[in-house]
């Protein structure tokens, strides 16, 4: 008996000693559901979170016209994270919770001066969530998106994410930017939105950041580069394709399911060339032209004509990164780096002065498997 | 008090009794003074022979002792030209009771016991031995449906408080002379008789020792159900888990005997101990090897997942909402929040009371009669379900926490297992109050270690897990079917 005793008095010690007081019941809490960071004229952070009213959602006990919000915004300026972090708090009578964050938002200015600075918090901090998908906000502020009323969720935060993965793609998160920053030769391409004054916000493509020089935005792709953009990084899950075909350019749109891509890079007397193919299978969801797909000749012409329209876009895009933005956007470094680690040694400290001049072959091969369930359009 | 201050009889019991019936009459009418129940019936054959029937009324069958004792003997008298007979208690034996036991005792006190057993106590004139004969025949509860195990397969057969039906059930089962069951008379004023049933060749004889020691040494002044022999004989007495079996069902009893288990079987009790036993034990159902294999395997898993859920749910429910809100998905802690806006006590308070609440419900169930049994359902169902979490005393998902815990532990086949959990709920609570999820893990690791530290009758409590017999584990988990089963 005594030697029970003592035994559960050293584990109440053991147990007391670690420090794990920290009960807080969760009435006491207030949960950020998203943050918002801005950069403003005069140089200072402006954090704006956007913190849930557990009683506007809690149905049962709303009873009757007095429902509440289900959100409040509260924004603050700091020097840095938690220093404006600090002044929310003052506005607020729960103390602030970060580890439910769903959506970092990047305000349009926040990007332009650099992220580097302020992203430590993120992941030094234990209590804050990783998986926040995070974007940047295109000509516009964090502030004004978080604020704005969304359609299905309770709070727009959570849509964020969902939005992606409608737009059939990987939902970015913060963890991914961390990835992508640290990695030896990838840019961080991370989604964009526009402040929309109905919806709230409308998707906008990618903003590409630089992560050799302080995390800077450079510029954006529209929506549909930064569709193929994903697609070479493996980023896009799913897609629709439409192109028009013969003399009165009747359309034709393919949905492709399984999306591949390959990035081989070959040395060509320490030279690399970079041979980019991507692969796509789908079902035809929709042919206004006079073709019919159940026959070869017809199939053949689609599937052509698919795939040479694709392979276009897709140089168009190589092209842009290569001489507008002069930046590796496809990850292609990072692929040079698994494929020939030794010559990446030497190509690397001047690899962005190398990527404007690489040869680049982009092949793109668009099939389908489903014609859909009638032959020729009617 | 008056009672007790008496002296019950003073004649000393372990007197040899005499030749004379007057004395011996005498001092047996002292034994049994103010015995109302106790008859004493004065037999005179052919004018000279003086028999003395002594019985105790209510426990002796009057059919026989009428037809095969009384008349043979007042009408047709001592028969006549069959030898030389020494007495007239070898003449009843040997010829005129020829379907009963018998036998014959030299002293009182052995006199005494027999005839408060339902035995017919015949003395002679002029022999010093008493001739006893088992015409007992007492009401007895039939055989019924077992009412604590039901299964939805098997035998409807259950124990009842008679011993010698208990063990014509093993017997009926179990066809072998190997079946063995030793008797033994506990308690002071009880005599229970205690019956270790045991099939010779397969049960470990180490152990069987080590039983049968532990039998002899109870010293009880009564046994009134087989619980009294399991807490004398438990290895330890500080263990919120049981360590025998304790079963209702021949069948499960066989099984165990069939194992090699050592059964306990006590006189006025329907319940038959099984030892030892093991955790896995708690978590069987009669039925378990009479149902296909692959439901069983299902079933089990849902026992194991309700038995931990039993254990675990409120106390998790506690450290994950107010230690760590970070491992709740977002939108479930959202809801749990807004559900408790308006709670007034703090979370661990909640599910104290509620469990409270629900601990006295359910031990009211228990002991109120069938007919008012129904009122606290609905008063439970009312008062703590609904009522409370609209008046905004109880938050909504502690009501779903603890009821779901509650039902949880109800899954657990065997009644008595599910108490240790049901127990240890509390503990593990104030725990995970103070600390959090490290207080629960301290309060699992406590529990496993003592779990792993008892081996009831020498045999470990988690084996065949712990320690690993990778053969048997196997069947634990998965109820394999009996011939793969038997080929591991």
């Amino acid at each position: 008996m005594k030697k029970i005793l003592l035994i559960f008095c050293l584990l109440f010690l053991s147990a007391s000693s670690t420090g794990c007081w920290n009960l807080k019941e969760p009435n006491q809490r207030a949960f950020i559901i998203g943050v918002g960071m801005d950069m403003t004229e005069d140089k200072e952070l402006e954090i704006s979170s956007e913190v849930a009213v557990p009683a506007g959602l809690g149905s049962s006990q709303v009873t009757g016209a007095g429902k509440k919000n289900t959100y409040t915004v509260v924004s603050a300026k700091g020097k840095d994270f938690m220093d404006a972090g600090q002044r929310l708090q003052a506005e607020l009578s729960r103390s602030l919770f970060y580890a439910h964050r769903q959506t970092i938002l990047i305000g349009h200015h926040m990007a332009e001066v650099g992220l580097d600075k302020y992203l430590d918090m993120i992941f030094r901090n234990p209590k804050s969530e990783l998986r926040s998908v995070i974007l940047v906000v295109k000509d516009g502020t964090a502030k004004e998106v978080i604020k704005a009323e969304p359609t299905f969720d309770p709070f727009i935060s959570t849509t964020l994410g969902s939005q992606q993965s409608a737009l059939g793609m990987k939902p970015y998160y913060y963890r991914m930017l961390l990835c992508d920053a640290f990695s030896e030769g990838t840019q961080p391409i991370v989604p964009a939105i526009t402040a929309d004054p109905s919806r709230g916000y409308v998707y906008a493509g990618s903003a590409i950041l630089d992560k050799d020089h302080g995390i800077k935005l450079v510029g954006y792709l529209n929506p549909e580069e930064s569709m193929y953009d994903n697609w070479i990084m493996g980023k896009q899950k799913n897609l629709t394709f439409t192109t028009s075909i013969g003399k009165r350019n009747e359309t034709i749109s393919i949905a492709v399911q399984s999306l591949k891509h390959r990035t081989r890079i070959k040395m060509v007397k320490h030279r690399p060339q970079i041979y980019i193919s991507l692969h796509g299978i789908g079902s035809i969801v929709e042919n206004n032209s006079s073709l019919d797909p159940s026959r070869e000749d017809d199939l053949k012409t689609i599937q052509t004509k698919l795939s040479q329209e694709a392979e276009k876009k897709v140089r168009k895009l190589v092209d842009k990164a290569q001489h507008q933005y002069k930046i590796d956007i496809f990850g292609i470094g990072e692929h040079v780096h698994r494929q020939h680690p030794e010559i990446w040694k030497t190509l690397k400290p001047h690899w962005r002065e190398t990527f404007p001049e690489l040869p680049i072959t982009v092949s793109v091969h668009l099939r389908y498997r489903d014609p859909g369930q009638t032959n020729s359009s009617l | 008090m008056n009672s007790a201050n008496q002296k019950p009889t003073n004649i000393d019991p372990n007197l040899p009794l005499s030749r004379h019936l007057v004395d011996n009459e005498h001092m047996l009418k002292t034994m049994f003074e103010r015995c109302s129940d106790v008859i004493f019936r004065d037999v005179t054959l052919q004018g000279d022979t003086k028999l003395l029937f002594i019985y105790v009324d209510g426990m002796i069958d009057k059919d026989i002792i009428q037809s095969v004792i009384l008349k043979p003997l007042i009408y047709e008298g001592i028969p006549q030209g069959v030898g030389p007979i020494d007495s007239i208690a070898q003449m009843c034996d040997q010829q005129l009771f020829a379907v009963l036991q018998t036998k014959k005792v030299n002293t009182f006190r052995d006199a005494a016991d027999d005839i408060l057993k339902g035995h017919l106590a015949i003395l002679a004139d002029g022999e010093p031995t008493v001739l006893l004969t088992d015409v007992s025949d007492y009401e007895t509860r039939s055989i019924e449906e077992p009412s604590t195990e039901s299964a939805l397969r098997g035998t409807r057969e259950s124990f009842t408080e008679s011993l010698r039906t208990n063990t014509t059930m093993l017997r009926r089962i179990i066809v072998t002379p190997n079946l063995k069951m030793e008797s033994y008379n506990i308690g002071k004023l009880t005599q229970t008789e205690v019956v270790l049933a045991y099939i010779d060749g397969l049960v470990s004889t180490s152990m069987l020792d080590e039983i049968r020691s532990r039998v002899e040494r109870i010293d009880l002044q009564g046994v009134l159900e087989s619980g009294y022999i399991e807490e004398s004989i438990e290895d330890t007495h500080y263990s919120p888990f049981p360590q025998m079996l304790s079963s209702e069902r021949p069948d499960v009893v066989s099984a165990g005997l069939m194992e090699g288990r050592v059964a306990v079987l006590v006189n006025g009790s329907p319940i038959t101990l099984v030892v030892p036993m093991t955790f896995w034990d708690g978590l069987q159902a009669p039925d378990d090897y009479y149902e296909r294999f692959m439901y069983i395997t299902m079933n089990r898993w849902i026992r194991y997942l309700f038995a931990l859920f039993a254990i675990l749910f409120p106390s998790v429910y506690i450290a994950l909402t107010t230690y760590h809100p970070e491992m709740v998905p977002p939108k479930l802690m959202l809801s749990i929040t807004g559900l408790r806006e308006q709670a007034p006590f703090p979370t661990v308070i909640e599910v104290f009371i509620m469990e409270f609440m629900f601990e006295g419900l359910r031990e009211a169930g228990i002991r109120l009669p069938q007919q008012i049994g129904p009122l606290v359902s609905i008063v439970g169902a009312l008062v703590i379900g609904q009522a409370a979490v609209q008046a905004g005393i109880i938050s909504a998902p502690i009501v779903i926490v603890v009821s779901a815990a509650g039902i949880s532990s109800f899954v657990i086949p065997r009644y008595r297992f599910g108490y240790p959990m049901r127990m240890l709920r509390f503990p593990l609570l104030v725990l995970s109050g103070i600390f959090g999820l490290f207080g629960t893990a301290i309060g699992m690791i406590a529990i496993l270690s003592h779990l792993i530290h008892l081996t009831p009758f020498g045999s470990p409590y988690l084996q065949p897990v712990a320690p690993t017999k990778k053969n048997r584990a196997k069947n634990v988990f998965l109820r394999l079917p009996r011939k793969r089963a038997s080929k591991s």
